[in-house]
């Protein structure tokens, strides 16, 4: 056989398996618009709007939990198993700010404390590297210091003025509290106060922060020159402090502001803080946690997997009885004269319902998260498309060690990809909080829908996460609203009507077949 | 003439695999030197033990002056070595402009030496805005080669420029690596000999883990011994 006549060969069965697997495809996705349309003709046109509408809001919050898990997944080989859990607790922060924004209010001190004193972690390390002390004594030394802190952190903590959890200043529970909330009956707690002295408490607090953090610093001392010192790595602590303390000077006002400024700013505020908590827990996370186990992949599933359980545990003792709902923002409801509004203008008008083609629509639950959802993906696009971040994630989807070769330091590109992941989740969290209501169970089932979404969609790739996202959240609500009315099949006499059953089955279902036919995902690339 | 970079001893290992068992090699400012020896001898692991890639477990690595030990490989890239792997690495979700952009180190290097870069490799111009997937192996060779210089580096390692082009491109190469080491020391793992020895000034031999010859290109040319011995027929 002569050269030429091999390559054209070896080409021909290039296209033939090509053409293999985008028939594959391609019959998923027509079986699917097959789905999505025979509704138009068991349905009247307003049910199949609304099945959409709805379809593309659970997709939408889907997408908020699956494009971070895709980013953390293609760049660094990580499934997060506590995503869920982590969109959970940034549903249970929002919450927090939303309808207590007294608690936040005193919350923000010691919390504030702890992390000025970590992200200065630069001043401990040189203050580490001028100790000359080495190999066990060092090493005492350090668990020493960690443990006293510990000791001292646990002492000062409680004595913390915080309102939400301490009965004598306010007796309701979270549950009431966010009824009466929703009734407008709800009255400013008293305050809480420091048990003892507010400035030695401070004080307390900063000592055995700091030093459990320079008992870390000796720990990972490597002995190497000792690393310098420079102001500007000492902002995010300054910062940190700032706010600390003006939080608690203006404690008073800031609360009645936060309170005063309704609940749609109010809303805002809290999608703002559950997003930047959530980064900041992210990158905390990868940091402790997923860092040493780069190597061990096995381990990094069982740690998030661990972690998971834990946040769980960790919001049934925080929040106590753990089911609350979350008023929707005033901007979504609306309700009165001129209410629901008519047609697509309908939707700026402020009502909690608009009116098109004789159905309602809830303004937040089928218009808004859409909304959010579609500008998060643009958002993320163009910052995987246009700046150098991007760049790098790109590059290192493909090949880490040569991104690193060139100069990046992708460890700190890893940390801010995860912390932007978990902040993507717990920002879902806040956004789906109003329309689902807060449970701990909220966190799983996301979960769930996201790692099918992102199987369907090719893990790694970022579009595709998006797209099976929509896809599943489509899928889920038309086997919902086909179980009512049913498929009118013409071999049969009566509709074929999918049992209530199936609608949890479907979407894994779907992911089975794409996973028989295409393994890399309906948009996913061959490795 | 000093010396930029001093590799003394190391030992590097892979896995459990005792892959470098003691090289040394010293290069000197403005040097081209080629690192010469059989498939498997360990001159890709020398250039990735240099970088820290593959960590030496034992050894040391000096550049400039200062001990690389313990520094992680974008901490030896930043004090300026440039590497251009085998197998070219580039990277297939970036448009050819992006693969040169990613390695830049300051704001600005791209645009500072992008006349010099395609100057070197004239077809780079044309296809700045196609995604890496597109580029053939020759012209993903010339973009590795460029990535390498768009910060300003002390020293490129370059392994194998020469594999998998056609006898053209090879000339065009070497064109541009002599030219480029006009203010760059290079570094070169290359199989092919003739290319290595009309580029090189000085090698170094690694078998079996080990540095075993080294000195000026001009008396290895001429040394058919230490060729048959260490290199096979050539």
């Amino acid at each position: 056989m002569t050269a030429t006549a091999r390559t054209s060969e070896s080409r021909n069965r290039r296209i033939s398996d090509r053409l293999k697997k985008v028939k594959g495809k391609a019959a998923i996705l027509a079986a699917l618009g097959f789905i999505f349309l025979s509704g138009l003709f068991s349905m009247d046109s307003g049910d199949w709007m609304i099945t959409v509408l709805r379809g593309l809001s659970v997709g939408a919050i889907t997408f908020l939990v699956a494009s971070g898990l895709s980013l953390i997944f293609g760049l660094m080989d990580v499934l997060n198993l506590a995503h869920g859990e982590l969109f959970m607790l940034g549903a249970y922060v929002g919450w927090t700010v939303y309808v207590r924004p007294d608690t936040f209010m005193d919350v923000l001190l010691p919390v504030g404390i702890v992390v000025a004193v970590f992200a200065a972690a630069p001043f401990f390390a040189w203050l580490a590297s001028r100790v000359p002390l080495s190999g066990g004594f060092n090493r005492i030394l350090a668990w020493a210091l960690v443990l006293v802190g510990l000791l001292g952190t646990a002492a000062a903590l409680p004595r913390f003025p915080l309102s939400m959890w301490n009965l004598d200043a306010f007796a309701e529970t979270p549950v009431a509290n966010s009824l009466a909330f929703d009734t407008g009956t709800q009255v400013l707690p008293p305050h809480a106060v420091f048990d003892g002295s507010a400035v030695a408490l401070i004080i307390l607090l900063l000592i055995t922060v700091s030093l459990i953090a320079f008992g870390i610093a000796l720990l990972k001392k490597t002995g190497a020159a000792p690393s310098r010192l420079s102001g500007r790595s000492m902002a995010p602590a300054v910062t940190a402090l700032v706010i600390a303390l003006g939080s608690l000077m203006f404690n008073d006002m800031l609360t009645e502001w936060m309170y005063g400024i309704g609940t749609t700013y109010r809303f805002f505020i809290a999608l703002g803080v559950a997003a930047i908590g959530g980064f900041g827990l992210g990158s905390v996370i990868e940091m402790i946690l997923i860092r040493p186990l780069y190597d061990r992949p096995l381990y990094q599933l069982m740690i998030t997997l661990g972690l998971g359980f834990i946040i769980i545990e960790t919001v049934r003792s925080v929040w106590g009885r753990p089911e609350f709902t979350m008023p929707k923002p005033a901007l979504f409801a609306g309700t009165g004269d001129g209410c629901p509004g008519e047609g697509l203008s309908g939707f700026f008008s402020g009502c909690s319902t608009v009116k098109i083609l004789d159905t309602r629509i809830r303004v937040y639950n089928e218009f808004f998260i859409i909304l959010v959802g579609a500008a998060v993906l643009v958002i993320i696009t163009l910052l995987i498309k246009r700046t150098r971040m991007g760049m790098i994630i790109r590059a290192g989807v493909q090949d880490r060690e040569m991104v690193e070769a060139l100069g990046v330091n992708v460890r700190r590109v890893f940390t801010t990809v995860f912390g932007l992941g978990v902040g993507l989740a717990a920002f879902g969290g806040v956004i789906a909080a109003p329309a689902l209501g807060l449970s701990t169970e909220m966190g799983s089932r996301v979960l769930l829908l996201a790692l099918i979404a992102m199987a369907v969609g090719g893990l790694t790739s970022f579009p595709g996460a998006a797209a099976g996202a929509i896809l599943v959240g489509l899928l889920q609500q038309f086997v919902i609203k086909l179980g009512s009315t049913g498929i009118p099949l013409p071999w049969l006499d009566e509709p074929f009507k999918p049992s209530p059953s199936l609608v949890p089955v479907s979407v894994i279902v779907l992911m089975i077949v794409v996973l028989l036919v295409a393994p890399q995902g309906l948009f996913g690339r061959e490795e | 003439m000093s010396s930029i970079l001093d590799v003394s001893a190391i030992h590097t290992f892979i896995g459990p695999f005792h892959i470098l068992e003691g090289v040394d090699l010293t290069i000197e400012e403005g040097d081209i030197v080629a690192l010469l020896g059989r498939n498997g001898a360990g001159k890709t692991t020398t250039l990735k033990s240099i970088l820290g890639l593959t960590p030496p477990r034992s050894g040391s690595v000096t550049f400039l002056g200062a001990d690389l030990a313990g520094l992680r490989p974008f901490e030896v890239a930043q004090r300026g070595i440039g590497y251009v792997p085998e197998h070219r690495a580039i990277f297939k979700d970036l448009s050819v402009e992006e693969n040169l952009k990613i390695a830049e180190r300051e704001k600005g290097d791209y645009l500072r030496r992008k006349d010099f870069i395609l100057s070197l490799f004239p077809d780079l111009g044309r296809l700045i805005g196609l995604p890496g997937t597109k580029l053939s192996g020759g012209q993903q060779q010339m973009l590795a080669v460029g990535r390498a210089l768009v910060p300003e580096n002390h020293l490129l390692l370059i392994d194998e420029p020469s594999e998998g082009l056609a006898p053209v491109l090879i000339e065009q190469m070497m064109d541009a690596i002599i030219e480029m080491s006009s203010d760059t020391t290079v570094l070169l793992v290359e199989q092919n000999f003739i290319v290595a020895s009309r580029l090189a000034s000085k090698y170094v031999i690694v078998e079996e883990g080990r540095s075993v010859s080294y000195g000026m290109m001009d008396d290895l040319v001429n040394d058919e011994e230490t060729i048959r011995r260490y290199l096979g027929a050539a």
